[in-house]
Order: structure tokens, then C-alpha cells, then sequence
């Protein structure tokens, strides 16, 4: 169980000076600013949940693990992780812990898969017997077999990736971080990896927090998020009402021919129901509910007013959701 | 403390593995720093063709000393090289958090996850100039000589090591102290000769700052006539195990403040 009380983290930044001048200044006297990474959030995460940790890039997402692994003091507020604090208790926090972090590598870059596994045995103290196990499961789910004798500089992202998660899960942690362990990855790898983490936390109750800019890594593995942005929880709760609420909004981005320079106007169909953006060489968005109006009669109505080059469908993300709560609340 | 001597011959084992696999580039490891130790002694050998003493001190003595420097530095040099990248391998790509989330010791994981096969070469010529110099000395090598000589070579490796550890642990707060920790293991190379030939300056820093001179001139002493500095060479182990307590508790240190400051 992870409990959270008013927890903060704030940076000194020392603020220079633009140009050469500036920086032999900063070399004398400095002034700083105080960045509040993290800016007192509070929640509690219960052991076998699973949880997507969301926010724009630098909202906090990665102190807050930080935090939670023991790698970060905090400023203030409390942190504990079944009980022990992470940053005073480290080595014995670290033992009940797994993580994934994005393109720093778990595994030993220049020796064999299944050597550093054995390497990772020693070090978490796991039991023969049930490492044999582990390994055996991993490899059959993970399909990791083919690549147990190579070392981890000659595999590819995926293949990379596979095995992390199975260096995450080996020592049956209690919590295991995710972040970002789909990206850059194919549809049938990501499948594959969300699969696994869903058989963990089903056979194991491991408690799994994912932070991740893929939508449909929430969606398949998460029933609760948190928002994070700028440092404060913005939203925590079960994904199904964001997606009441933001789930049906869609995106259509059209390039328009727009010769001799022209003002764009809504046409006459959508008024009311869309909203649009307009940007450069006849670049136009349009944002609308796909309850009101469909995809379909966005587009003819666009087709009727105007000559259509290109146009593409785009599904929310989360940094629009991000922005959408931010401007209109929940 | 059994755990760690268990883990580390489990890393030892698999460096080892590596090694083996890459046979070329530890032969041309190997081969290049016993070519680097060799030509310096070769110099002496040629500063000694045109002299027989220097300040007093015969060539064979002057190799003994060398010996002892070279054994400790290469023990220093396989076990603990993994120091010199702390900053540049660990800190600025963000892979000390790897072993700050690990439930060992992040210095113990540091210095395990290297073994540096170079450091074969300085042990090999080291053991060579050890073996040449070690009988012409003026003194017979009972078990007792024998077991004193490890243990200055081993406090040798101790100083080079907590040296190293201190200016490495820099890196936590300036991302990465390489430099500072090449320029002060320069000045290891004055400790190679008898430091009664240097300046006061010279001997203060390298005695009492930067403890370079019981890597290898005093503890030489203690099997050596004549050069008025047995008295402070006996406290070799003691100057060893001083220094590397200093180190490690700068060490701790750093890691403190890295851990509040992140990077």
C-alpha cells in the first residue's frame, strides 16, 4: 500500500543571464528560483490496484516515482510504501520494488540476458527454486527464450523492452513502476506487454503504476488515473468518467487548398456543433463530440464549402485531456 | 558483509565470462599498460646507466619502490576502475538510479560492475620489478618480511583507492569529476621515487594532503636502510584505513545531496 500525504519536492534553479556576460556573472552570484516539481499532492494506492500516472512531460510525474523508489528526498509531506519510508529505508524499500524506466536499462548491457537474470538472482536474493519458476513462466509469456544467450546492447527495443519487464517482475515485487514501457514499440509487441502486466497483477496482486502517453495503455490496463500537472493532482479516479467525459470528443485536422489567401469560416451544417482552429497555409482543426455530430458529416460538410487536400482523424490525447481539464475543470 | 563477498564473486565471475569472450581486446588491454609500466622502467634503467646512486639510493632500491606502487595501483586499477566513470557512465545518463532502486549498497554495485583487465598488465610487470628488486635489498625475507610486504602493498591499494573514492564522490555535485580525479592521480607518479629528493612542499602535500607517499615510498622503507623515514612508514596501514574512512564518509555525503537534488 502506498500512502501519500502532502507531499512536495521543490528545485533551486539558478536562473542566468542571457549571453556570455550573463554566464561570467552566474559565476559569481546567482540568483535562484524555486521550481515546485511536485507541489503537495496527496493520495493513497492500494496493494493490487492499477494505477496510470498521467500528466504533460515535466508535470512531476518522474519525481514523484523518484519519491516513491527512495531515489529522491522529498522537500516535505510524507511518503511511505508498505510501511517503510522510501528515501530513509532505501535498501529495504528497493527489495520489495521493481521498476521500468523508460531507456535506462535494468539489465547489464554488455553480458548475456539470461547471465544478467542470474546476476539479478543474487543481488534480490531470490530462491532457486522459485527463480527456475519465474524464469520458466516469463520466458513462455514473454516468448523470451531466443533470447536468453544475447547480450542487451545487440537486442532490439523490443525484444529490449520484454526482457526489462521480466527483470521488473523477477523478484515478485510488491509495486512495480512503469514508465513508459510501450513507447516506440510495434501493436503486436505493446499487445504482447500489456498482456503480461495484466497476468502479473492478476496471479501476483502486484501493485502496477504506468505513466505513459499512450492512451490505449491506459485504457486496457488501468481502472483509475491520476492527473499531475504542473506538481498538483488535478484528477484522481476511475478512468470510465474521463471517458464520459472526453472519450467521445474527436479531432479532424484538414489541409485546405488555399490559394490567393482566404478566411476561413465554419460551414453553415456545423455551426454550433464544432469548434474550429485555424493555423497556417490553410490548415484547419476541427473539435467536436461524436455524439452530436459524426465524423462523416464533418467531413462532406467541409468537402461542400471547401477543396479538401488532406485530412486526418486524430484520437484525444492525453496531454488535450490534460489541457481540457485544466481550462474547464472537472 | 559474507553477502557482499558472495555477490561480488558472482559479478566477478560473469565480468570474467566477458572476458574470455573478447579474448583480443583483453590481450591488447593487457599488453598495452605492461608496455606503458615497462618503458617507465626502462627509464629508470637508463637514468641508472649514467649514475649509481640517486640521492643515496641504489637502482635496485628505487625499483622496489616502484614495485610497491605498481602493485598497489594495478589492485586498485582491476577491482576499483569503475570509480573513474561514475559521472560520465552513471550520473549524466541517469543510470545511478538503476542502482539506488537495487537492495545493495550503491558503491558496492559501482565498483562491482567493472573488472578492469588492464590493470593486468601494471600487476604483471609489477610482480616482474618486485621479484628483481626484492632479493638485492639489503635484508632477508623471512614469513614475517613477507606478510609485512603484503600488507603495505595492500594499505598501497587502500590509498589509491580512498584517494580516488573522495574525488570521485565530487560527481554528485558536479555532475562529473573526472578531470579533478586524472589531475590529482597525476601527482601519484612523483610518489614513485624517494621523496627525500623532493622540496618540503612536495613532501607536505603528498604526505599529508593527497596521502601519495604511503603508496609506495614508505611503506619501501621499512625494508630499507638509510633514509630516516622508517618512523612514519609503520603507519602506512593506519594512514590507509584513515583515509579511506574520510573518503567514504564524503561519499555518503554526496550521495545525500544527490538524493536531494536529483539530476
Amino acid at each position: 500500500m502506498i500512502s501519500v500525504n502532502g507531499l512536495s519536492k521543490h528545485y533551486r534553479i539558478a536562473s542566468r543571464e542571457p549571453g556570455l556576460t550573463g554566464a561570467v556573472k552566474g559565476l559569481f552570484s546567482r540568483e535562484y528560483t524555486i521550481k515546485r516539481a511536485v507541489d503537495d499532492i496527496s493520495f493513497r494506492i492500494e496493494q493490487g490496484e492499477m494505477v496510470g500516472y498521467i500528466g504533460a512531460n515535466g508535470a512531476g510525474k518522474s519525481t514523484t516515482i523518484k519519491m516513491l523508489c527512495g531515489i529522491l528526498t522529498p522537500s516535505s509531506g510524507e511518503v511511505t510504501v508498505n510501511g517503510l519510508v522510501p528515501y530513509r529505508d532505501r535498501k529495504r524499500n528497493a527489495s520489495q520494488i521493481g521498476a521500468v524506466f523508460g531507456q535506462r536499462s535494468q539489465l547489464f548491457w554488455d553480458i548475456a540476458v539470461r547471465e544478467s537474470y542470474e546476476l539479478l538472482k543474487h543481488i534480490y536474493e531470490i530462491p532457486e527454486r522459485e527463480f527456475k519458476e519465474t524464469i520458466a513462466m516469463f520466458a513462455e509469456v514473454l516468448q523470451l527464450e531466443p533470447l536468453m544467450g544475447m547480450a542487451a546492447r545487440q537486442l532490439s527495443l523490443g525484444q529490449k523492452m520484454r526482457c526489462e519487464l521480466a527483470a521488473a517482475f523477477l523478484h515478485n515485487p510488491s509495486i512495480v513502476y512503469l514508465d513508459e514501457p510501450t513507447i516506440g514499440l510495434d501493436v503486436a509487441v505493446k499487445a504482447r506487454i500489456r498482456e503480461f502486466i495484466k497476468e502479473m497483477n492478476r496471479l501476483r496482486e502486484t501493485t502496477v503504476i504506468l505513466t505513459t502517453h499512450d492512451m490505449q495503455d491506459i485504457e486496457e490496463i488501468c481502472k483509475r488515473i491520476l492527473i499531475i500537472d504542473e506538481g498538483k493532482v488535478l484528477y484522481d479516479g476511475s478512468i470510465q468518467s474521463i471517458k464520459d467525459r472526453f472519450g467521445h470528443k474527436r479531432v479532424v485536422h484538414f489541409e485546405l487548398e488555399a490559394e490567393g489567401g482566404f478566411a476561413f469560416e465554419l460551414p453553415e451544417p456545423l455551426i454550433g456543433l464544432a469548434e474550429s482552429a485555424v493555423g497556417e497555409e490553410g490548415r484547419v482543426s476541427l473539435t467536436f463530440s461524436n455524439q452530436a455530430v459524426t465524423a462523416a458529416d464533418v467531413i462532406s460538410a467541409m468537402m461542400q464549402s471547401y477543396r479538401v487536400r488532406d485530412l486526418t482523424i486524430a484520437d484525444p490525447t492525453i496531454e488535450s485531456i490534460v489541457q481540457e481539464l485544466y481550462e474547464r475543470g472537472i | 558483509m559474507r553477502r557482499y563477498v558472495k555477490l561480488y564473486w558472482q559479478f566477478f565471475k560473469t565480468r570474467l565470462k566477458v572476458m574470455m569472450e573478447y579474448r583480443v581486446d583483453f590481450l591488447i588491454g593487457v599488453a598495452s599498460v605492461l608496455l606503458v609500466q615497462a618503458t617507465s622502467v626502462m627509464f629508470v634503467r637508463i637514468v641508472f646507466d649514467h649514475i649509481d646512486v640517486l640521492h643515496g639510493w641504489t637502482f635496485h632500491q628505487l625499483l622496489f619502490i616502484y614495485a610497491i606502487a605498481m602493485l598497489g595501483r594495478s589492485i586498485e586499477h582491476i577491482f576499483f576502475d569503475n570509480l573513474w566513470v561514475l559521472g560520465m557512465e552513471y550520473i549524466r545518463p541517469g543510470n545511478f538510479d538503476r542502482l539506488l532502486i537495487r537492495p545493495v549498497n550503491p558503491l558496492f554495485h559501482l565498483i562491482a560492475d567493472r573488472v578492469q583487465q588492464d590493470g593486468f598488465g601494471s600487476l604483471l610487470v609489477g610482480l616482474v620489478v618486485l621479484f628483481t628488486s626484492a632479493p638485492r635489498l639489503d635484508i632477508s625475507w623471512g614469513a614475517a618480511e613477507v606478510m609485512l610486504l603484503l600488507l603495505m602493498i595492500a594499505s598501497s591499494a587502500a590509498i589509491f583507492l580512498a584517494v580516488n573514492l573522495f574525488f570521485a564522490a565530487f560527481s554528485f555535485w558536479m555532475v562529473d569529476s573526472l578531470p579533478i580525479m586524472a589531475t590529482v592521480q597525476g601527482t601519484s607518479d612523483f610518489a614513485r621515487y624517494p621523496m627525500n629528493i623532493y622540496g618540503k612542499g612536495i613532501r607536505y602535500v603528498l604526505t599529508w594532503l593527497i596521502p601519495y607517499g604511503f603508496t609506495a615510498y614508505y611503506p619501501a622503507t621499512l625494508f630499507m636502510e638509510g633514509s630516516g623515514d622508517r618512523s612514519i612508514a609503520a603507519w602506512s596501514p593506519a594512514v590507509a584505513a584513515a583515509s579511506l574512512t574520510i573518503a567514504y564518509l564524503f561519499w555518503k555525503r554526496g550521495l545525500s545531496s544527490f538524493s536531494s537534488t536529483g539530476n
